[in-house]
């Protein structure tokens, strides 16, 4: 369904630091997505995790390699508390996230009351998002990539963060988005989220696969580059 | 692109205690400052330096603001960026349409003053609908490449800011274009400062009720809607090269 083929992405970097200011993400990335899997990627910080979902969902181009996708198939990504403006109430920017990813605004209008009281903002959706607390944000963004309805579901960490009880209450909602045939590629820091919702994992290290399969195994793998 | 300005301009009016009045507050100010010293401590030597320069100064203030915020377009939404393939004329065209939708009132505040001070409204004010519609495609124009710019490099930010204030000397924004004394330095002025032609065009069509000089006027169009399409394409191709060039 979507498929990276030897995917390498570099970027100058503003400080000359690496090499000679080059900054290397990916080196030779290949994997691919199968239509209706839940697909984990794991790996530390800096690996280039949500890189790759951004070479996935079309934001970005990789500097040499090929990103394929099945035509006519869209995909989205999913991420929190990146993405708002801090100036907009939090219900204009559910709003704005909404046309962005494809509604009219007739439909985001009528997301809009859903979102509210899934995100239990209550008065706070009419503030100000820059007067947000980070478990709030968190919530907004859950709830509005919620409803998203695309082919293809690139989810970034977005159940790692809120409250736990909040945080229960959004892995329940994305347990049974993705029962369903909805394919769905899952970044992760939480390993036993990996281990519950996805069909396969992969490791990325370094910027290269480290690991490729079934998820318990890919795990293990982790496990030893974390230590 | 419409929703993104609207949402915009309501988060800054609800951000300020006068709220929507600034719209219309902050152009006069400009030109109160700039009457205070080229008409009260300069003496301009002008009857009606206050229209001339209100003619000149509330169109030049919305080329100026509306380049200069979406120049900075881009790089301010790299959230969204980040999260969302989008085209990225997107950006800097909101931030357009915000400038359109406080213009439309500053006209209108400038229309009521031109009639209180005996200028009514005349038929010629019809040409200011292709002058509006030439100036807006100028701005559109500007705004893509330096939001292209400033993208790649942050540091054409400061440039363009800069650019704005030499325009501000250079335009005729408080000196007659057409009293420099020779006829040649005049037609030179207009010939190399679009903006400067731009300005001079709105007061001949406000004050004097003269058509503008409608071959310089479309060639003005046709180069900027030349710019337009080539940046508008140039963004379209690139636009992951600029998202990553936001992001990093």
């Amino acid at each position: 369904m979507l498929a990276l083929e030897n995917v390498s992405l570099s970027y100058q970097s503003r400080r000359k630091s690496f090499d000679h200011g080059a900054h290397h993400v990916l080196d030779g990335v290949s994997l691919e997505v199968y239509e209706g899997e839940t697909l984990g990627i794991i790996g530390r910080n800096g690996v280039g995790k949500s890189t790759t979902l951004r070479l996935m969902a079309g934001i970005l181009a990789p500097t040499s390699g090929k990103v394929r996708q099945r035509p006519g198939k869209t995909a989205s990504l999913l991420t929190i508390g990146l993405g708002f403006r801090p100036d907009l109430s939090g219900r204009d920017n559910a709003m704005l996230a909404a046309m962005l990813q494809g509604a009219s605004p007739k439909q985001a209008r009528s997301y809009l009351e859903e979102i509210k009281e899934f995100s239990e903002l209550g008065d706070s959706f009419e503030e100000r998002v820059k007067t947000y607390s980070s478990g709030m944000l968190a919530r907004l963004g859950f709830t509005t990539a919620l409803k998203t309805h695309v082919d293809i579901l690139l989810i970034d960490e977005v159940l790692s963060v809120g409250d736990a009880r909040f945080r229960e209450k959004a892995a329940a909602a994305m347990k049974s988005r993705i029962s369903g045939d909805q394919t769905v590629v899952f970044v992760s820091h939480m390993e036993a989220q990996v281990r519950d919702i996805c069909n396969r994992a992969v490791c990325l290290h370094e910027g290269a696969v480290l690991a490729e399969g079934d998820p318990v195994e890919v795990l293990a793998a982790y496990g030893e580059v974390s230590r | 692109m419409d929703t993104m300005a609207r949402m915009a301009l309501r988060a800054d009016a609800t951000r300020y205690f006068l709220g929507y009045l600034w719209w219309v507050l902050e152009p006069l100010l400009y030109v109160g400052v700039f009457y205070v010293v080229f008409e009260v401590i300069l003496h301009s030597g002008r009857a009606d330096f206050l229209v001339f320069l209100m003619c000149g100064k509330l169109v030049f203030i919305w080329f100026s603001k509306s380049v200069n915020q979406a120049a900075n377009s881009i790089t301010a939404n790299k959230g969204l960026i980040g999260r969302i393939n989008v085209t990225k004329t997107l950006f800097p065209l909101a931030v357009i349409q915000e400038g359109v939708y406080r213009q439309m009132v500053v006209f209108l505040l400038l229309f009521a003053f031109l009639y209180l001070k005996g200028y009514p409204p005349h038929a010629a004010w019809v040409y200011l609908v292709p002058l509006i519609l030439v100036n807006y495609l100028m701005i559109v124009a500007c705004s893509y490449i330096g939001a292209c710019l400033v993208c790649i490099v942050r540091d054409f930010s400061m440039f363009i800011s800069l650019s704005m204030t030499f325009l501000l000397f250079t335009s005729g924004v408080f000196w007659d274009v057409r009293a420099l004394g020779d006829p040649h330095k005049t037609e030179m002025v207009l010939a190399i400062n679009p903006l400067a032609f731009m300005l001079d065009a709105y007061r001949q069509v406000l004050m004097h009720a003269t058509a503008p000089d409608w071959a310089h006027l479309l060639q003005i169009a046709c180069g900027s809607l030349a710019l337009l399409v080539i940046v508008a394409l140039v963004m379209r191709r690139s636009s992951q090269y600029l998202a990553l060039r936001a992001l990093s």
